[in-house]
């Protein structure tokens, strides 16, 4: 019999990198209404800006170049984990421009252009970062591996989750205590609503967007370091990320965050005992939840319930 | 006589036309007769991944069959004729790999197809060529079932194999690390396969299996597998983990540092999937065809002409996955030569059984087409990362080189049922 509680710790922290994954999306379904398939590919962006910023192979050879290599690699990351998002919440930003045609129509445009978008965003990544694997490299003092009760546990891997869960705790308190938070909110809500009473709905769709491409961006800085960074790593992440918002009701903040912790829980505890299902265990998770509350777990009631 | 009236001439003249439309026809009727004309050119079908996950090794593998074909034209062609070729993406997936294959065949007219890194994709595309008698090379993918039951005798199998490189690791791998192991394999065909000839092997050798993982495709996250080996202390690991899953893979465990201890074994390990990364992921013993510094004639000629043809690739040194792609066309265009015709019947005889001299493959020792199981028996490598390298992409260091013979998979020479001759298609390209 193996030992449990390494595998629940496991879980516990895959779950909160998930979380970090979901909660873009998530925003981005609650106010949007759109399912953006090119959140994987927004992830890859934000990810591969940061690996430029930390390599500076753009200026490779160039005095400039040189002196950036000699900034520590600390410093170089921290710039990267907020120019990688903010590249990606500005790509976010150029793909809402393009969706506004097909507002008010079938949901299938919307999806079908988030696909074609992600399809040229690949490929872009291919023709300018290559195709081959790379590597984010990481600060010494958040690399390496340390001992916990006798098993080695990565310290990167506790630092991504302690970060995905500060980044969880300020998006509820932008979303829960400022104005603008407010709005979103609302709009999520009542979009006609926040309309009527003097909001620019377009600019909040765009601003919108733009954050959730941003968090997709952060989410990809700090997963590439555990998953790999390649052209399609978005890929990867699109279906995981989507199946904790439909577990956790769409558009719900903490329902994502939960749905994505027992997403991740049970990725870990299948892994010890049958890692064959482990990828099986989300789809199972999914049937069970959706089986019993078909609006997910915190999802608001549908008109047809009431 | 009217003027409405059918002539014999012209009606002799019409059965004629009709005879010559009708042995064109088919597409893919026995014996169908292609337009063989000196001006036509031979077009070879390229089977590559270009996504997915095998996307990267099938960029160089795809590189390496039109650096073979640009070199063949450059002589000339082959037989007088200019040889092109067609390239679809079969999107590492099987499914794909079969509607490629037929369209190929059917639309592209594509007398030869040529490439594969996943095992299945490459049994899909095999199943469809035998079914038109095209002969088909599978240049990358290393699954035992390849050229064991999973053989046809149109296809020939270029890459070594998991029972090939488990059979130069294994055995001395008990005598240094011990006998208990732990098995991490990849849930697929080539996983399974790679696993079964490593499981046979320890038991033939007194070692045992403490524990098989099963890692599913397209995991991206090993800790429960990493804290499992830890909580086992297995004294070695051989992992069949393929693609951008052993890329994710090798990265956890060299974030955990345990890449030193346990002893890791990996079947095979392309060049592509670690080729510029940190060389501390490139941790325990692995097995290759090739490497791009072997002290052997023709090794350093064929490393300039890579990168004389491809000056912008960010892979600067060629790798396994190009190796065995450009030496599968050539073998392939050879072969046509020999025959001296197109014929698919002549090229596969004149492929099968086939020796191929080191120097020729740039190998330690000499290679044969298996005309069992139609896969090159060839040098096998054994490899660990280099620590005193001589040059930014001297990433491997060569530690063993087995040959063809001591390695060489009679499970799959057992397994192989190649269709007779007759009831293979005929056709020329």
């Amino acid at each position: 019999m193996i030992d449990l509680l390494p595998h629940i710790i496991n879980g516990l922290t895959l779950g909160l990198l998930f979380a970090l994954i979901a909660l873009g999306f998530t925003l981005i379904v609650g106010v949007m209404e759109v399912i953006n398939l090119a959140h994987g590919s927004l992830f890859a962006i934000g990810a591969y800006f940061a690996l430029t910023v930390i390599a500076g192979s753009w200026f490779a050879g160039t005095p400039f170049g040189a002196w950036w290599l000699s900034l520590p690699l600390g410093l170089r990351y921290v710039l990267a984990l907020a120019i990688g998002p903010a590249l990606a919440g500005l790509a976010g930003m150029l793909l809402e421009l393009c969706l506004r045609p097909t507002y008010g129509k079938p949901p299938l445009y919307g999806l079908l252009l988030t696909f074609g978008a992600a399809l040229v965003i690949e490929e872009l990544i291919r023709l300018i970062w290559g195709t081959g694997e790379q590597n984010l490299a990481l600060p010494q003092a958040i690399n390496g591996a340390f001992l916990l009760n006798g098993m080695i546990f990565s310290t990167y891997r506790f630092f991504a989750a302690g970060f995905s869960i500060a980044a969880i705790i300020a998006v509820w308190l932008f979303l829960e205590r400022t104005s603008a938070g407010a709005v979103i909110k609302a709009g999520a809500h009542d979009s006609e609503m926040v309309r009527a009473l003097g909001y620019d709905l377009a600019r909040l769709r765009l601003v919108v967007f733009g954050f959730g491409a941003a968090l997709a961006g952060l989410a990809g800085v700090v997963m590439v370091p555990i998953w790999g960074l390649r052209p399609h790593v978005g890929v990867d992440i699109v279906i995981p990320a989507f199946l904790i918002i439909v577990i956790g009701g769409v558009g719900s903040f903490w329902g994502a965050v939960i749905a994505a912790l027992l997403v991740g829980l049970a990725i870990g505890i299948t892994g010890a005992y049958a890692a064959a299902w482990s990828t099986m265990s989300m789809y199972l998770l999914l049937i069970a939840i959706l089986g019993f509350r078909s609006r997910g777990l915190l999802g608001r009631k549908s008109a047809l319930e009431h | 006589m009217s003027r409405n009236t059918v002539s014999r001439r012209s009606l002799l003249g019409a059965a004629g036309a009709a005879s010559a439309v009708s042995l064109f026809a088919g597409p893919w009727q026995h014996n169908r007769v292609w337009a063989q004309g000196a001006a036509k050119p031979l077009r070879i079908g390229i089977t590559a991944d270009a996504s997915g996950m095998y996307a990267n090794s099938g960029a160089s593998d795809k590189r390496g069959m039109a650096m073979a074909i640009a070199e063949a034209n450059e002589r000339g062609g082959v037989l007088g004729r200019k040889v092109e070729f067609v390239h679809i993406d079969t999107e590492t997936t099987a499914a794909t790999g079969s509607r490629v294959a037929e369209r190929m065949i059917s639309r592209e007219q594509c007398g030869f197809l040529v490439g594969a890194v996943h095992s299945g994709v490459a049994n899909a595309i095999s199943q469809v060529a035998q079914k038109y008698g095209i002969v088909y090379i599978n240049t990358n993918s290393s699954s035992p079932t390849e050229a064991g039951q999973n053989c046809h005798r149109v296809k020939f199998v270029f890459d070594g194999n998991g029972t090939n490189f488990a059979k130069a690791a294994v055995k001395s791998a008990i005598e240094r690390f011990g006998p208990d192991w732990m098995l991490l394999t990849n849930d697929y065909v080539w996983g399974h396969d790679t696993a079964a000839a490593t499981k046979a092997l320890l038991k033939e050798y007194g070692g045992k299996v403490m524990e098989e993982v099963m890692i599913p495709q397209g995991t991206r996250d090993f800790t429960s597998a990493l804290l499992k080996v830890q909580q086992r202390k297995p004294g070695v690991v051989s992992a069949a983990i393929g693609g951008d899953d052993q890329k994710a893979m090798r990265q956890q465990v060299a974030q955990l540092k345990m890449g030193d201890k346990p002893a890791w074994i990996n079947s095979q390990q392309d060049w592509d999937d670690v080729y510029g990364l940190p060389i501390e992921t490139l941790f325990g013993v692995f097995g290759t065809t090739w490497y791009y510094r072997l002290d052997l004639p023709g090794v350093a000629d064929f490393v300039k002409r890579y990168q004389t043809m491809y000056p912008e690739t960010a892979m600067r040194s060629p790798g396994n996955v190009f190796y065995n792609g450009y030496m599968a066309i050539r073998e392939l265009l050879g072969a046509v030569e020999r025959a001296g015709t197109t014929n698919n019947i002549a090229v596969i005889k004149a492929l099968e059984g086939h020796r191929i001299s080191a120097r020729d493959r740039m190998q330690h020792f000499d290679a044969t087409i298996d005309a069992e199981t139609h896969q090159v028996q060839q040098t096998i490598y054994l490899a660990t990362a280099n620590k005193a390298p001589k040059e930014k992409d001297d990433i491997f260091e060569v530690l063993s080189q087995a040959k063809a013979e001591d390695v060489r998979d009679t499970d799959s020479a057992r397994l192989c049922k190649l269709e007779a001759y007759d009831k293979t298609p005929t056709f020329d390209a």
